[in-house]
């Protein structure tokens, strides 16, 4: 697209690269505002206990110790939450989990908030806690919240599966396990908040939705909307896990109790154990074939554990709900997926959100069934793949946007060719697999799903880009000004794109759910073209000339003569007149009336899906069971290229965290009683546990509903990578894995049984 | 605890603080200088790589060093890289490659890879990876990382 565009499809340089390669990047923990506080958090030591007693007296008295907050002192709600408000901001009379926070101590120095944090005396009665999805559905288990620990329980088919599976020649049943993931962005969650004068709050986040942040805070705070501020800093990475208010507002409630400037900052351990993660899921597989290899039922019941709080456990289950069948076209499906509490650290969104969990299993048993049928597992997948005209088993139909299923199944078939010849060193085993995937994009049918961005024409000319979404690292600034560029004919380096400010900032949702490049660029697009008219309307004023006698043409208007003047020259003295010339729109999610079922639960159908393919090669060590992952070729359709080396960029560090999937990750409880909660036992791969060189091969189907053609690529790019080297490790070993991380021990054992 | 007087050599230029005896180097830079490109990611647990430094030539986890353990020390820091306001040939390699995302491990790696070419100009890739497996990175999966200093070395071997 490149060659007849101005800069879509560019790789140009995102903007704030700068500052981060100097460290003038300013993250929450990186401003010292005068006369600010240190915040710290009481934790619960148990899993599951009543809260007798709350003594804060002695670590009131530790000097330096300006104040302690505990629940009784929560001026609004005393509960909070996105979906179900289960969560106490401070926990009320009773812990549901290790580390969630009782109190919060306030002091002049961080020394001083250590001992106050030590000096805070909890009487604590133990009860029995429950940490297994499967075991809290038990009669008789204990019960985590009061109203039992089934949080939310989806039942959806499409056909009839009994039918299906009396159709069936063979079937397979198998039961699946995935871990507790932490989204393991590098910089732990922070905020700080300032009590104004004025009685209003301005909070600074590191969040994926400060609009949401806003709304929560002033519930907690007992305080109007329009008397909070939140305010986005640099942000450290997010993946999902950042789609929580829990640290945002106990910096809020510290800066209202001292009426003063608090920051609060997790370290790592409170960052895993108290902070949203991956859901860990157990599934149980049936899926019945013809001999030939034509799918014909799938039935899967999926038990997920949520841990002690619901956050978006709901709606994850219900996009792993709809991910259950994968990228084939199945006729009979039944997916029972059950939400469960337990006492484990809890969790929510991340990267994914219900799809890694599902295609685990699904591309796992795929190759199974390959196995069973005796048939190429590429045969079986080209056979079954969705291809435009078919119908998802919620209802939904596949257009056009299909057709790049069998271009990237042909790229996987000739990647996998290439990599099988590459012979395995002496003391290693080789092996390649593959694995599918498809993705959705936005929040679901009867679920807001809107963005709302202003563009501004700054007095020298350049363009403001006032996104309403924060750029989590990802580049979704760099997008926006990509496309507001394109859109007004301007160069790339003449726009800019501010940090999200809910003072000043347009409510742009939350940025998540790989739909950002599409949303956005959707709104800024229809932004530019009221920007255009709000200018030219402008300049037909000032030159007492009829409005059509003018257009617009590259950053400047033409007069009839074909004379130009810089669009600078009109919005510095618009800007004078304190009539800057600027244009908001709103883009909805779009969730056609013909083509969306009705009959699902809300939140469901996806309407908008993205594909991919991964094939990796993988070396085992034969005698000590240790996979290498040496090669992976990732295959992504993602509409169309607005930044090759940012979809490159979301394909390579999706992939290293599908590697730490399959090989490396778990937030596990251990012997102990404690959890794996810091780097030192969870493994996130480094720059020797992923190939030196991830390969990409970018597939581009234009969607036509799309900026330029984009569809989305934030999410899809860990969800096959798995299956994929489990797939690979079966061919090098025979042994299948059913459960990840892999265990080394465990491959060696069952390679070699001797 | 009585406090102590550290003298840093911090990007050349001798610094001079009073402080806690257990203040770790990490945040003698943060808290007392001002100093915010190294980060804290893992807790202080020399886990992440986040806080290196270069401490007499050694990239260090500055979390796991004591600021009176640096006393008298040449500390190079990620504000003190771009000499005379010209960026070093890694932090423009990573501009320019895009192995810039969230940036939070960016001054870490950056520091690591830079005393690598200190003392290998002509790195392979498995020095590289070597160099930069004590970084960790959720954003980049390292493949532009890696392109960025194989880079860097490049443009330096060229004005060599």
């Amino acid at each position: 697209m490149s060659a007849d565009t101005f800069t879509v499809g560019k790789t140009e340089i995102r903007k704030d690269a700068w500052d981060k390669v100097t460290g003038a990047a300013a993250y929450v923990d990186d401003v010292a505002l005068p006369g600010m506080a240190v915040g710290m958090v009481v934790r619960s030591p148990h899993h599951h206990a009543r809260i007798a007693r709350i003594d804060a007296r002695a670590a009131r008295d530790v000097p330096g110790v300006l104040a302690v907050i505990t629940a009784a002192d929560v001026p609004g709600s005393k509960t909070f939450g996105p979906l179900a408000q289960d969560r106490p901001a401070l926990a009320v009379d009773e812990v549901r989990h290790l580390g969630e926070p009782v109190a919060i101590v306030v002091a002049e120095s961080k020394t001083a908030a250590r001992r106050g944090v030590k000096a805070v005396a909890v009487e604590y009665e133990p009860l029995p806690a429950v940490f297994d999805p499967t075991a809290a559905l038990e009669p008789g288990a204990p019960q985590v919240h009061p109203g039992g620990n089934v949080v939310t329980r989806y039942d959806v088919a499409g056909g009839d599966v009994e039918a299906g599976f009396a159709q069936a020649d063979i079937v397979l049943e198998h039961v699946f396990e995935v871990p507790r993931i932490a989204p393991g962005y590098m910089e732990p969650e922070a905020s700080t908040a300032e009590w104004g004068a004025d009685g209003t709050l301005t909070v600074w986040v590191s969040s994926q939705k400060p609009f949401e942040d806003r709304h929560q805070i002033a519930s907690v705070l007992g305080l109007p909307q329009d008397a909070v501020r939140v305010r986005s800093a640099v942000i450290g990475g997010a993946f999902g896990g950042k789609e929580d208010s829990g640290l945002a507002i106990l910096a809020a409630l510290a800066a209202w109790a001292v009426k003063g400037t608090v920051r609060l900052v997790n370290n790592r351990h409170e960052s895993f154990l108290a902070h949203p993660k991956r859901h860990p899921a157990r599934l149980f597989y049936k899926l019945g074939a013809k001999r030939d290899g034509t799918l014909v039922a799938l039935q899967a019941t999926v038990h997920m554990d949520t841990g002690a709080y619901s956050s978006y456990g709901p709606a994850v289950g219900g996009l792993l709900t709809e991910m259950v069948p994968g990228a084939y076209r199945i006729p009979h499906v039944r997916v029972e997926t059950l939400v469960v509490y337990t006492n484990s650290p809890f969790s929510g969104a991340m990267r994914g959100f219900g799809s890694p969990q599902a295609h685990f299993a699904t591309e796992s048993l795929i190759d199974m069934l390959a196995g069973e049928l005796g048939m190429d597992p590429l045969e079986l997948r080209r056979k079954n793949i969705l291809r435009p005209g078919d119908r998802f088993f919620t209802g939904v139909p596949l257009d056009r946007t299909a057709s790049s299923l069998p271009v990237i199944l042909e790229h996987v078939a000739a990647a996998r060719a290439r990599l099988a010849a590459i012979p395995a060193p002496a003391g290693r085993v080789a092996g390649v697999g593959f694995a599918l995937a498809v993705q959705s994009m936005g929040l679901g049918y009867r679920v807001p799903d809107d963005s709302t961005n202003r563009l501004e024409w700054a007095p020298d000319g350049t363009i403001r880009v006032y996104v309403g979404a924060p750029d989590l690292g990802q580049g979704l600034a760099t997008a926006a000004e990509q496309i507001a560029a394109e859109a007004l004919g301007i160069p790339y380096s003449d726009v800019r794109a501010l940090a999200v400010d809910t003072a000043l900032s347009p409510n742009g949702g939350v940025t998540c759910a790989s739909r950002m490049t599409y949303v956005v660029g959707n709104s800024v697009m229809m932004a530019a073209r009221q920007l255009i008219e709000t200018l030219l309307a402008y300049a037909a004023d000032k030159l007492s000339v009829p409005r059509a006698a003018l257009a617009y043409r590259r950053g400047a208007v033409v007069l009839p003569s074909g004379e130009t003047i810089p669009v600078a020259e009109f919005a510095s003295r618009a800007a004078d007149e304190e009539v800057p010339l600027r244009a908001e729109a709103t883009f909805s999610f779009p969730y056609p009336e013909a083509t969306t079922p009705k009959h699902l639960p809300v939140g469901m159908p996806h309407g908008m899906f993205v594909f991919g393919g991964q094939v990796a090669r993988v070396e085992v060590d034969r005698d000590l069971g240790t996979v290498e992952v040496t090669n992976l070729v990732a295959i992504h359709d993602v509409g169309q290229v607005i930044n090759r080396a940012g979809v490159e960029g979301q394909i390579e560090g999706g992939v290293a965290t599908g590697i730490g999937y399959a090989l490396y990750e778990s937030v596990r409880l251990k012997d102990n009683g404690q959890w794996v909660d810091g780097f030192t036992e969870y493994l996130l791969p480094t720059a020797e546990d992923v190939p030196a060189r991830i390969e990409s091969v970018i597939v581009e189907v234009p969607e036509a509903s799309g900026p330029y053609g984009v569809k989305g690529v934030g999410e899809i790019t860990l969800v096959p990578t798995a299956p994929a080297i489990t797939n690979a490790v079966c061919d090098a070993t025979g042994v299948r894995v059913t459960a990840i991380p892999i265990v080394p021990e465990d491959v060696a054992r069952a390679a070699d049984p001797a | 605890m009585k406090p102590i007087t550290v003298t840093l050599i911090v990007n050349g230029e001798p610094r001079t603080i009073t402080t806690e005896p257990n203040k770790t180097l990490l945040y003698a830079l943060r808290d007392d200088l001002g100093l915010y490109g190294a980060k804290d990611a893992c807790g202080g647990e020399g886990e992440c790589g986040a806080c290196t430094v270069i401490l007499d030539g050694e990239p260090v986890n500055s979390c796991l060093v004591l600021a009176g353990q640096a006393d008298g020390c040449h500390v190079e820091t990620i504000e003190g890289l771009a000499a005379g306001g010209q960026l070093h040939p890694l932090q423009r390699a990573f501009v320019e490659t895009g192995a810039v995302q969230c940036g939070f491990c960016t001054p870490g790696a950056i520091l690591a890879a830079k005393a690598l070419l200190d003392r290998a100009p002509d790195p392979t890739d498995d020095q590289i990876r070597e160099a930069l497996s004590g970084n960790l990175c959720r954003c980049t999966g390292y493949t532009k990382m890696i392109a960025a200093v194989r880079r860097a070395a490049e443009e330096m071997s060229h004005v060599r």
